[in-house]
């Protein structure tokens, strides 16, 4: 469990009249007071944006960042600047009782800053489905929207139940997902996208290659001999790089055509449509379990 | 009376020459320089006469003997105490950034009160003087790379005068000049000795001006001391030839008397 | 006595247009804030509490003060930089200090040596540690027993500057993509707030840099005339050398550790304001302290309000604009630059 909730007689006694007072651990274990459940929240994660949304918690959204492009509502809300280098002055002008930011995305210092302008700050830092799911239902207790939230849950484990279901006891094939082309960027050991893959059937080969998104070189790559390749594509287009891959006719995916393109920015976001992603690594991986 | 230079048995060599080369040497050099004396180094090249201005202004330090200024050791003087009774006019002077002739010799009072962070009215008193003796007080705002070579020289020498020395040395000070500042720079330091009892140390090539100039004349070949004596001495053919190594004809000078060098040319 | 009388006419001016240049500074921002809450605030009155109250006094003001000491520090370090080395080209980066604060602060910033560690000291430390170790070595790799030749000097300085630079960027081709746009980010040098204690240790080592190098500004002067020059003239040039080289090594490192890399301002202010006031290093040094704050403190007002609410690095300003600026004053006054 990573919430906690306690109504703490020690809240009650410091802060008189308060009938309120919500002691909460955030993801990486920091544990942060507030004095009332949060009206004014600025989301510096585009995937909390999307929770956020998803739970129907969006009225308690005060500031997004210009990458929170979803849903398109998410795009109305003021924005604070970029994840990287947000506005201090937007983000203090909006007044927000919390401020959820992430350890990889942001910049420690933000976080620092925030600090010392005494902004309460949540930090998030899922690695997992079940850290996302875990995320979902904090933002639910945090914003008193835990129905929402276990409404949202609810759902994405009966459809991530429904494809594991259908590509169940099915022989799993070598995957190659490949995050960026040139230099070769693929996920590694506790990657989302490597836990995605095995949810959808799949046995990625890159899994052993470090942590997090690391390098590769194409040789290591190929000597994998994957039967699977997916391609990700940010923001529309083909990917840079298939033909490239196409001409390795060698490759067991090429010779059977299973070079697919899938849409990156579903499977990079620690949000509900990780979901999207499990369900459309599926289809490419284990076709047939798919046909009606 | 106690000598304004003295140097007593200096040897110097530099410590880290090039391999093979040998290393350059000042040997045993002993002379002294009288309070208001003007000394002509002269010399082949390479014969140490630079090396011995670098010696007296501190810049070196020898590697045997002792240099006496005014009768003090030069080891225990400061660099400030150096530069307040000896001055340096050395060939050119090319200052990394564009100081004005005022700011130049203004730079010669350094020596006088290091401490200070501005010079004081006294300091600007002598830098105006120095520029007046030298003829160049009217460029005073310009910068250098306006000037002509011999307006440049003189410009270094008010810089030397500003500090007030008790001697002053002189590298090559009409090197690449015509005529005419020739004769000026000569005028110039023959009054500053006489007006001001200033004594100098120059080093030339140009024989004639050195044998014009000088009470005494130093020869040096390799490092060590030929000759010294009074320009009718020192300026001997036979002398001459075997330090130089080519034939000259030594006459006498229409108008002063003093001796003149004339190269024999060859093959003619 | 047109020494002292330049100087303060100078310093009069320059301090005019830097308190001009702060107080726009303080009415702009992604924040709209009233001149007259302004005002109030910077004066003592005012709210106690409230967004404009941490805008003004919380965000702006620090910022203000940061780009203020750091542009003097930059533009102090150049000109140190510039007569230690006779060359009106040289930069604070030349002498690798820079560099391996930045390799201090990216090697932090990536192993994040348990986050405990490094919060506590702070990245300001390892910045000094990574500025001191480079300027150790550059020292080290010069010196030889008779003194530290300048040529050499520059030459250590570059090599030791590559050096750390590849190690940057060897640091920067391992580290994680998702933390690759922080890291990047700070090496493009960006000016963020400072909390009042580190402002004030800042300030304090800025003002202990400045002073070693404009205690000796007269004889620096001199070492115009070549370190032999110089010492023909009553200056001890190789104590000298270790002093100014010392000062703006410190200065340096201290803008990289408080504020990150940020480069052009040591090349250009000394550059442009000797081509104004002249190369007089007593007025040129206090010149620059408050020209420096000048010209740092435009960039940054320039960089945190052309494309709010998102900010651009002041890094980016100072190269775009300061090169046009530059051409400018050369064709301008052509005769001013070299002798």
């Amino acid at each position: 469990m990573t919430t906690s909730l306690r109504a703490l007689a020690f809240c009650l006694l410091l802060f008189p009249g308060s009938a309120w007072g919500l002691e909460v651990v955030d993801q990486t274990g920091r544990a942060l007071t507030l004095l009332a459940p949060p009206r004014r929240i600025v989301s510096l994660v585009p995937s909390v944006t999307e929770i956020l949304f998803a739970i129907g918690a969006q009225d308690a959204l005060a500031g997004v960042t210009d990458f929170c492009d979803f849903p398109s509502e998410a795009k109305r809300k003021p924005s604070v600047g970029g994840m990287i280098n947000p506005s201090l002055e937007a983000l203090v002008t909006l007044k927000p009782d919390l401020v959820v930011a992430t350890r990889s995305g942001n910049r420690a210092e933000t976080f620092d800053q925030l600090k010392r302008l005494r902004l309460p700050v949540y930090l998030v830092d899922p690695i997992s489905v079940d850290d996302v799911m875990r995320l979902v239902t904090a933002l639910g207790e945090l914003t008193g929207h835990r129905d929402g939230a276990a409404a949202v849950t609810g759902d994405l484990e009966r459809r991530i139940k429904a494809v594991e279901e259908r590509v169940a006891g099915r022989p799993r094939p070598r995957t190659l997902y490949v995050l960026w082309p040139d230099p070769l960027i693929v996920p590694g050991r506790d990657a989302l996208v490597s836990e995605l893959i095995a949810r959808a059937g799949g046995e990625s080969v890159t899994t052993d290659q470090g942590a997090g998104y690391p390098r590769m070189s194409l040789e290591a790559a190929v000597a994998r001999a994957p039967e699977v390749i997916i391609l990700a594509s940010h923001g529309g287009g083909t990917p840079v790089g298939r033909d490239k891959w196409e001409r390795l006719e060698s490759l067991p995916a090429v010779k059977s055509k299973r070079l697919y393109t899938a849409d990156g920015s579903v499977m990079h976001r620690y949000g509900p449509r990780v979901v999207d992603g499990i369900e459309s690594l599926a289809r490419l991986i284990h076709p047939e379990a798919f046909v009606k | 009376m106690t000598p304004l230079v003295r140097l007593d048995g200096v040897g110097f060599a530099y410590p880290n020459a090039a391999p093979g080369r040998t290393r350059f040497e000042i040997r045993d050099l002993s002379f002294a320089v009288a309070p208001g004396e003007v000394l002509g180094l002269i010399g082949p090249n390479a014969a140490g006469k630079t090396t011995v201005i670098h010696l007296l202004s501190k810049v070196l330090t020898p590697s045997r003997g002792e240099i006496f200024v005014e009768g003090e050791p030069l080891r225990s003087l400061g660099r400030a105490e150096v530069a307040r009774r000896v001055a340096v006019v050395p060939q050119d002077v090319a200052p990394g950034f564009p100081y004005t002739v005022g700011e130049l010799v203004l730079m010669g009072r350094f020596a006088h009160a290091p401490g200070r962070f501005f010079e004081s009215a006294a300091d600007a008193r002598v830098a105006r003087e120095a520029m007046r003796l030298t003829g160049v007080e009217t460029l005073a705002g310009e910068t250098l790379g306006r000037l002509s070579g011999g307006e440049r020289q003189r410009v270094v020498l008010a810089r030397a005068l500003a500090q007030e020395p008790r001697l002053l040395l002189l590298d090559e000070p009409t090197a690449h000049m015509d005529l005419r500042y020739q004769a000026e720079c000569v005028g110039l330091l023959r009054r500053l000795n006489r007006e001001q009892g200033l004594g100098i140390l120059l080093v030339s090539h140009d024989l004639n001006m050195a044998a014009e100039l000088s009470d005494r004349l130093l020869l040096m070949s390799g490092g060590a001391a030929v000759t010294m004596g009074t320009p009718e001495e020192v300026l001997q053919e036979s002398t001459l030839e075997r330090v130089y190594g080519c034939r000259v004809v030594v006459d006498k000078h229409p108008a002063t008397r003093r001796p003149t060098v004339n190269v024999a040319w060859p093959d003619r | 006595m047109t020494g002292p009388k330049k100087l303060l006419a100078v310093c009069a001016g320059l301090a005019l247009v830097l308190g001009l240049v702060a107080l726009l500074s303080l009415l702009v921002g992604s924040a709209r804030v009233a001149p007259g809450a302004i005002v109030d605030l910077v004066m003592g009155r005012g709210p106690v509490e409230g967004t404009e109250r941490v805008v003004i006094l919380g965000i702006r003001l620090p910022r203000i003060a940061a780009a203020a000491l750091a542009g003097g520090a930059l533009a102090v370090a150049g000109a140190g930089f510039q007569a230690l080395t006779r060359n009106p080209l040289a930069e604070p980066s030349i002498l690798g200090v820079s560099a391996g604060a930045a390799f201090g602060v990216v090697l932090a910033q990536i192993s994040g040596l348990g986050q405990g560690l490094v919060e506590a000291l702070g990245l300001t430390a390892f910045a000094f540690a990574g500025a001191l170790v480079a300027g150790v070595s550059v020292y080290v790799i010069a010196a030889t027993g008779r003194g530290l030749p300048v040529h050499t000097l520059l030459l250590a300085g570059v090599i030791v500057g590559i050096f750390f630079s590849a190690a940057i960027t060897v640091l920067i081709s391992l580290v994680d993509t998702n933390r690759l746009g922080g890291v990047i980010h700070w090496l493009l040098g960006n000016l963020a707030p400072i909390p009042a204690g580190a402002l004030g240790v800042f300030a304090a080592v800025t003002a202990l840099g400045v002073w070693l190098v404009l205690g000796k500004a007269r004889a620096l002067n001199l070492l115009a005339l070549g370190e032999e020059g110089a010492q023909e003239l009553g200056v001890d040039a190789e104590r000298l050398k270790r002093r100014i080289f010392a000062g703006s090594a410190l200065l340096t490192g201290a803008v990289v550790a408080f504020v990150g890399p940020i480069g052009f301002v040591g090349l250009i202010v000394p550059h442009a304001l000797r081509m104004l006031v002249g190369p007089d290093n007593r007025v040129l040094i206090p010149a620059a302290v408050l020209g420096g704050g000048v010209f740092l403190l435009a960039a940054d007002t320039l960089a945190r309000t052309v494309v709010a609410p998102a900010e651009l690095s002041v890094g980016v300003i100072t190269s775009f604009c300061g090169a046009p600026f530059f051409i400018y004053l050369l064709r301008s006054r052509a005769g001013r630059v070299m002798p």
